[in-house]
């Protein structure tokens, strides 16, 4: 009967669509209640078709509907419910991308995850390897298993992120697999995935990857053969043209002091015009390390000792940054060592060092940024990322400016909390909790809200002590 | 930290905030009172007169303070009533952790000068507060006359109310006669014309329901505005007759004129259902409507065996208040009385009492639907013909996706699925949902909160 009532329906919406009277058009278990009155009869069919399609019928879907596959539980466990809430204001704060990434790296670093109900990633997102399984199951339709050995058979079955985050997990493992898996498998894939399959290659980069890169200097992305480019020039074979190169080198004659010692010294021509300065940043970008080095005639260890730091900071950004595309890990730190030498620090020019860095290193940088002069956490935070393992944090120059700033006469409630912020973010564990102690005898009341990053630091068992993870 | 009752004195605007704060200052109105362990922050929670409670929060150092009541005196009766309790130890003040809603403010506030002083100086008096007002003599013929008027305007109402039924269905037929397909293209200027006569005509709610009504209808997707048309124009129809055929009946008069004040509610003894049970708040929405006020609904399931399975409090203010804070924390259980305003189907409800949110223990489960999903969906409807959304209980189910994306709710066992309003993303689509709670316009399902192996998830 159900069904009768719902097909005169049909015709009944037909006419009422267009305008007019449906009455006639009734369905027949209803014609004898509508009564005699034309206009009554309407209202009367209304009342009972409105009340039959509102609560009574129901929609059905149009074909197939599919359930998603369970969201699956990641390698590191979520928070303990009690933090959970901590955690949920915190990312109400932070919803700039580095920030999140940030405190979603200080997690993973003490071995935790986010609750998937107070957090997933987006499909783009850049997070820690560890959200793999859940970046690709909101892309997909099937997810595979979360960990699967990646093999030339396997690489088309695994989704993505989990794709790259066992690539990269192979290549510390076995640089000489990856590699030759790789050369195999990545003409198939897309630039941008290239790219990124590009950067894992880094990871213990040696001549043995070197055909592979050569050939991958002619790829047609120009990210894709940039990066190819420079990871060759780290390896000391690059392919600068002599003419640019000679012409960078006449910016930066070197000298020769002392009797004795004869110690070399770059001392940089001085810039006249807009246009030499253009042209001599042009060059640093475009010429690779070694090539450099080889034009002033000396070694490349030798070129970042006779720079002149901190004289002018532009050139020393530029050569920081070529030293990051092109140069080798040791240059590099020899690079890093001599920019975090002095009294006072050049953020700037550390940044294009920092993706080549390992995270023992940055923490050290890290550290020399808190003792030097007008160091801040902010600065730190930014050279470590969400550490979370700074032990001396506040035996540093920056801790006790951060303390007596608090407790000076005019301080407001919003004060400081960039800076307490980020040393929630920096802090070992037992660090924090002096902290916390150091505060509260500064004046600031425990349920402060600018103390959530370090009361979630202190509240937070180090569980990577269990996995045996180094970073 | 202690304040005393001078500082009272000297917060207060004027002698009748004094005088009100005095009403409140008592252990009855408050429940979930604290002190932060350093006693520098007081809170609690202060029945008011709408149905959800007011959260009053106060920072003793500097006397800073903040209420969730809609008035725009400044500080409000509610947080004089709190220094009130605190200055003369009227009720304890346990020391607690921080709740998350007084941590927020502290984030939020500004430095300093946080309560202007008046610019006048006020005669106040906290010993003048204290007494309670003689209650006004009246002698027998005063009270006729005053009963009588009352009669007359209730008669006047009802109406004018008629009249403006009589006209709301001359409008349903004149939409029925030009064509549904016109109407939808213009239901916002058609609806705001019969909504401006039904408020000439006293009917309040009902002019409230149809000012609503073009958002309901043109949420829904192109292709079903018809029939949800012929839904909309049919509850009215039902609902102008239910009017005609009993004015009297207190949830008819309540959907078409106004709904009983709490202070009616609370002294009607008789036809009112009282349960006090074991509660936990399942979802909070804030809407603002067409007409200027902001409606604050909370829902809470009943986690006990006896009374109505859920209890919705709603409560509207203007929108310029601006931003209020929420009275619960959904996912939050407590113990509580709730008084029911009269129904067929008694949902609408307003808070008697409470006992503080159970800190530790293990929360308790959500009961098993009884009823048969088919029976769950149609009865509530039925019961309320005119009701846009009822709340229901759901059994374990999933999450399922059609061809073009859209999100369907599929039971475990059975065939009814149940198409979801908005997305369905995160991770309740990833999970199997054990229980979940939903409110079902008879058409599409609205998730307030659900059960899954990895606990309890909000949404919206």
């Amino acid at each position: 009967m159900a069904e009768a009532i719902l097909d005169a329906l049909g015709q009944v919406l037909t006419r009422w669509t267009m305008g007019g009277s449906a009455a006639p058009a009734a369905p027949a278990e209803w014609r004898d209640k509508l009564g005699d009155d034309a206009s009554e009869a309407e209202l009367r069919l209304l009342a009972l078709s409105g009340q039959f399609l509102g609560a009574l019928a129901v929609i059905e879907p149009a074909g197939d509907v599919r359930i998603r596959p369970d969201i699956a539980a990641l390698p590191r466990p979520p928070l303990p419910d009690t933090l959970r809430p901590r955690a949920r204001r915190l990312l109400e704060q932070l919803r700039e991308p580095t920030q999140r990434r940030h405190l979603l790296d200080f997690l993973d670093a003490r071995g935790w995850t986010l609750h998937p109900s107070d957090w997933m990633p987006g499909p783009d997102e850049e997070v820690p390897e560890v959200y793999a399984a859940w970046q690709d199951w909101a892309v997909a339709e099937t997810s595979g298993p979360a960990r699967e050995a990646l093999t030339t058979e396997s690489w088309d079955g695994l989704r993505p992120a989990a794709r790259l985050a066992a690539f990269t997990a192979l290549r510390r493992r076995d640089p000489m697999q990856a590699g030759a898996l790789l050369a195999e498998k990545i003409s198939g894939e897309t630039a941008d995935i290239r790219v990124r399959l590009l950067e894992g290659l880094a990871i213990g980069l040696s001549d043995a990857d070197r055909p592979l890169l050569e050939g991958l200097a002619t790829d047609r992305a120009p990210r894709v053969k940039a990066l190819a480019t420079s990871l060759l020039a780290r390896l000391g074979h690059d392919a600068s043209g002599s003419e640019d190169t000679a012409e960078l080198a006449g910016f930066f004659p070197v000298q020769t002091k002392g009797l004795l010692r004869r110690t070399r010294s770059i001392a940089p021509v001085v810039l006249k015009t807009p246009a030499q300065s253009n042209r001599r940043t042009a060059l640093m970008e475009a010429v690779s390390f070694g090539a450099f080095a080889q034009a002033l005639e000396l070694p490349p260890a030798d070129l970042v000792a006779a720079w002149p730091w901190g004289g002018d900071r532009l050139a020393d950004h530029a050569l920081a940054a070529m030293a990051a595309r092109s140069g080798s890990d040791a240059i590099v730190d020899a690079v890093a060592e001599a920019l975090t030498n002095g009294a006072s620090v050049d953020p700037y020019s550390l940044a294009p060092l920092l993706p080549r860095l390992t995270s023992v290193q940055r923490r050290q940088t890290a550290v020399q940024v808190l003792r030097a002069k007008d160091g801040t956490f902010v600065q730190a935070l930014a050279i470590a990322g969400g550490d979370g393992g700074i032990a001396e944090a506040m035996q540093t120059g920056a801790g006790g400016t951060l303390v007596s700033a608090l407790k000076a006469e005019d301080v407001k409630p919003t004060d400081q909390s960039a800076e307490l912020l980020a040393l929630g973010l920096l802090a070992s564990r037992p660090a924090a909790e002096q902290a916390l102690e150091q505060l509260a005898a500064a004046g600031l009341i425990v349920s402060d809200p600018r103390l959530d990053m370090l009361r979630l630091n202190a509240a937070l068992e180090h569980r990577s002590e269990f996995e045996g993870a180094t970073t | 930290m202690a304040i005393d009752l001078k500082a009272v004195e000297q917060l207060a605007a004027d002698q009748t905030s004094l005088k009100a704060a005095a009403g409140l200052a008592k252990p009855s109105r408050w429940s979930g009172v604290g002190a932060s362990h350093d006693a520098a922050l007081v809170w609690g929670e202060c029945a008011g007169s709408g149905a959800n409670p007011y959260r009053v929060m106060a920072d003793l150092r500097d006397m800073g303070n903040k209420c969730t009541c809609p008035s725009r005196k400044f500080p409000c009766k509610h947080v004089l009533a709190l220094f009130w309790l605190h200055a003369e130890a009227i009720v304890p003040f346990p020391a607690a952790e921080t709740p998350a809603w007084v941590s927020e403010w502290l984030g939020r506030r500004r430095s300093g000068g946080t309560s202007p002083k008046p610019a006048v100086a006020v005669e106040k008096d906290v010993q003048a507060a204290r007494l309670a007002e003689p209650e006004p003599v009246e002698d027998a013929a005063a009270v006729a006359r005053r009963q009588a008027a009352t009669a007359k305007r209730a008669e006047d109402t009802e109406r004018a109310i008629l009249d403006a039924l009589d006209a709301l269905e001359q409008w349903v037929s004149d939409q029925l006669r030009l064509g549904l397909a016109g109407f939808v293209d213009e239901v916002t200027i058609r609806c705001r014309r019969i909504g401006a006569r039904l408020v000439d005509g006293k009917a309040a709610a009902l002019a409230g329901h149809v000012d609503e009504l073009p958002g309901r209808l043109l949420a829904l997707p192109t292709g079903d505005r018809v029939r949800g048309a012929t839904v909309e124009l049919a509850r009215l129809v039902l609902l102008a007759r239910a009017f005609r055929a009993d004015p009297r009946d207190p949830e008819v008069r309540r959907a078409v004129a106004s709904a009983e004040s709490r202070e009616m509610l609370l002294g009607d003894t008789t036809n009112v259902p009282r349960i006090t049970a074991a509660w936990e708040v399942l979802a909070e929405q804030v809407r603002t409507r067409r007409d200027g006020l902001v409606s604050q609904t909370t829902w809470l399931l009943n986690l006990s065996e006896t009374g109505p399975r859920f209890a919705m409090l709603l409560d509207f203010f203007p929108a310029s208040v601006g931003r209020r804070g929420s009275a619960f924390t959904p996912g939050e259980q407590f113990r509580g009385e709730f008084v029911f305003y009269p129904a067929r189907m008694p949902l609408r409800a307003v808070l008697v009492q409470r006992e503080a949110a159970r800190a530790d223990g293990p929360l308790l489960d959500w009961p098993v639907p009884a009823t048969p999903l088919d029976e769950a969906l149609t009865t509530p409807l039925l019961a309320e013909p005119w009701a846009t959304e009822r709340p229901l209980l759901l059994p374990s189910g999933r999450i399922g996706f059609d061809r073009s994306g859209a999100s369907w709710w599929l039971p475990g066992d059975g065939a009814i699925m149940l198409p979801i309003a908005g997305e369905a993303a995160g991770l309740i689509a990833g999970v199997e949902l054990t229980r979940t709670a939903a409110l079902w316009s008879g058409n599409r399902l609205a998730m307030l909160a659900a059960y899954t192996p990895w606990g309890r998830v909000g949404h919206g």
